[in-house]
This record gives structure tokens, sequence and C-alpha cells, in this order.
């Protein structure tokens, strides 16, 4: 290659032509000049549809169903062969599996504390694992382009609603369960606070009405803080599930606008920001369920 | 003045995502710059600082999904 010929100014400069090319040849293009769109550059307006689709006709199996019980597969699969024959000086496959599963141990244990860890980490593991290779597969060509009696084959587990409130619901179940676990009824008694209240009865008994009032005051406001921490604790399955759901859906209406504005070249920056985003909440939705299971175990008592 | 429900569903879907993103937006820069103090201070927290930050950026960003969720709600359901 001569040294005087530069690719990667080329590379750009090409790709910035095909990207305007399209944008003029395209949909856009068409629209703002009365016009038909390139053919093969005719992209169909972005169109979003909340409910997955079923592609088999009236079986209940969905598109996200079945792309989530591929990942599910390829994840088995990928553990299975990676622990097969342990050895205790591993070869290169396991290495990299007790590579991840240490460096996720070491996050966990970084949130929740060495004694807590080995009891959370089989969950937060998994949720993210699951969270990540569902993002990650839709990216893979073939997700919602193939289809089957009009409905696309596969589409990205994560843009159902169900997956996401599964997964939050059985977070959300874990965590309480890890505080009843660990703290027992005094974790139960930490949203119904009647210890002023109790206080105030006790010094009514004895005549102090001043220190009475006084308690009752706070009494009050301790016990309204504590009926609204636990509607906190039921919002917060909502709040795992549309914050998952949403990124997810807003990933696939990003992508495929921008499909519909600029066909070529373009898309593959969205195409990026998904990659990421899909990490990113794969991260977020595993470390809230660690912090959370964190602050239900630990006592916050003075 | 006889306002179309189409014309309502635009106005609403348009005014929800403008102003229900301005508060998460602020807030995600504050959480960043509150990070950026910290880690001027003390380089050598990078990792808890950094796991810390975007725990808190994905609390905030979650508000702003709300109102996405709600804004295609409004353009695709209704």
């Amino acid at each position: 290659m001569s040294s005087r010929f530069r690719v990667v100014p080329a590379l750009v400069v090409i790709g910035l032509a095909l990207a305007i090319a399209s944008f003029i040849g395209g949909s856009v293009g068409a629209m703002i000049a009365d016009r038909e769109p390139v053919a093969f550059l005719a992209v169909h307006p972005p169109h979003l549809q909340v409910p997955p689709g079923h592609p088999f006709g009236s079986s209940p199996v969905s598109n996200t169903m079945l792309a989530a019980w591929l990942t599910i597969a390829l994840l088995g699969l990928v553990f299975f062969l990676g622990t097969r024959k342990m050895k205790l000086v591993p070869g290169a496959f396991q290495n990299a599996l007790e590579y991840l599963c240490e460096f996720a141990g070491g996050f966990v244990e970084e949130m929740v504390g060495k004694e807590h860890e080995r009891r959370m980490f089989p969950l937060i593991m998994t949720v993210f694992l699951f969270v990540l290779i569902n993002a990650w597969l839709a990216l893979l060509p073939g997700f919602e382009t193939i289809k089957l009696n009009g409905e696309p084959l596969l589409r990205s587990a994560n843009t159902d609603i169900n997956v996401p409130l599964m997964l939050a619901v059985v977070c959300v179940v874990m965590i309480e369960y890890w505080g009843l676990r660990s703290r027992g009824v005094a974790y139960l008694k930490s949203f119904f606070d009647l210890h002023h209240l109790v206080r105030a009865a006790k010094s009514i008994r004895h005549g102090y009405l001043r220190d009475s009032l006084v308690n009752v005051f706070y009494g009050g406001i301790y016990f309204f803080v504590g009926i609204l921490e636990l509607l906190g604790h039921a919002v917060r399955v909502l709040s795992f599930s549309f914050r998952l759901f949403g990124n997810m859906t807003a990933g696939v209406v990003l992508t495929s606008v921008a499909l519909f504005l600029v066909p070529l070249v373009l898309p593959s920056v969205f195409y990026g920001l998904e990659a990421l985003f899909g990490l990113v909440q794969a991260v977020v939705f595993a470390g809230l369920t660690a912090v959370f299971g964190y602050a239900a175990v630990s006592s916050t008592e003075h | 003045m006889e306002i179309s429900a189409e014309a309502a569903k635009l106005l609403a879907v348009g005014f929800a995502m403008g102003f229900g993103a301005l508060g998460p937006a602020i807030g995600i820069g504050l959480i960043g710059r509150g990070a950026m103090d910290a880690l001027g201070r003390n380089p050598e927290a990078r990792g808890p600082i950094l796991t810390n930050m975007i725990l808190a950026i994905a609390f905030a960003e979650s508000v702003a999904i709300y109102v996405l969720i709600i804004a295609i709600l409004l353009i695709f359901v209704v």
C-alpha cells in the first residue's frame, strides 16, 4: 500500500457520501421532493409494536419467548462446556469463565460486603447474564427481519414487558426474603415504626405530658415515613421493570427511526449505542439488586 | 376553539417528553459533577466512585424512561 494513499480518511469520505446519498434517495428525500424513494433504500416508517408477536399462528409461543429460550440455551451450553472437565489449573475456556465469575464476585462483594456476597451472587450474576445476552443477541442479523406468517420470528426478549416484569418481581421478592432471613421480624418492624408512640404512651402513664407530646409528634412522622418506605419497596417492581423495558424499547425505536432517515452507514452508530445500553442496563439491574439487597440485610438502627 | 383528538394527542406527547426529560437531564448532570468533584479530590477511589455514579445515573434516568413510556403509549396505543 502506497504511503501517500491514506485509508481512513478515504473510508470516512466514502461513508459520508453513502450516507448523504441514502438520505437524499431514501424515504426522507422522497417526502421532500414528492417522488418515490429508490427501491432498495425504501424503508417503511418506524412502527412500534408493544405486544409480542405470534409467528406460529395460534400457538402461544411468541417471538420474544423464542429469543429468551435461545438465550437460555446459549448460556447453558457455554457454561456446561466450560465446566465439563474442571481442572485445578484451568484451560483457556474455563479460565475465561472463572475470570468472569470472579470479576462479578468482586463487584458484588464491593457492594454487599464479604459475608453476604455468597448468597446474593447467584441471583445477581444470573440476572446480569440473562439481561446482557438477551440484549446482545438481538443485535445479530435475523432478529426482527426473518418473518414467519407476517410476524418476525425472533425479537429481543427485553422488549416484551413480561420479561423485565418477571425479573423485577423475582429480584424484589428475593430482596425481601434476604431482609427477612437476615433480620427476622425486626425487618417488618422497620416499616411500622411505633417506637416513639410506645414511648409516648409510657411517659403519659408516668405523667410527663410535654415529653409524651413530643414523642407523639415524632412518632406520627416516623410512622408515616415507615409507610412511605413500604410503598417505595412496592414501587421498586415498577421501577425495575420499566427501566429495562423502556431502555430496550427506546433503543428499538431509535434504531428503526435511524434506519428510516438515513438507511446507509449512519445506523451503525446507533447499533453501537444499543450494544452499550444493553451492557449498562444489565449492570444497572444487577447492581441495583445488590444495593437494595445490602440495604435490606444491613441494620439501620442507631 | 375546538381541538381535535389527534392534535391534542400530538401536543400532549410533545409537552410530556419536552418537560419530562428536563429534570432527569439536569439531575444526571449534577450527579456527574459530583462524581468529577469526588474524583478530583481522591483519584484513587476511581472504582467505587464510578460504580456509584452509574447506579445513581440509572435512578435519575429511569424517571425519564417513565416519561418516554407514557409518550410512546400516547402516540402508538391511544
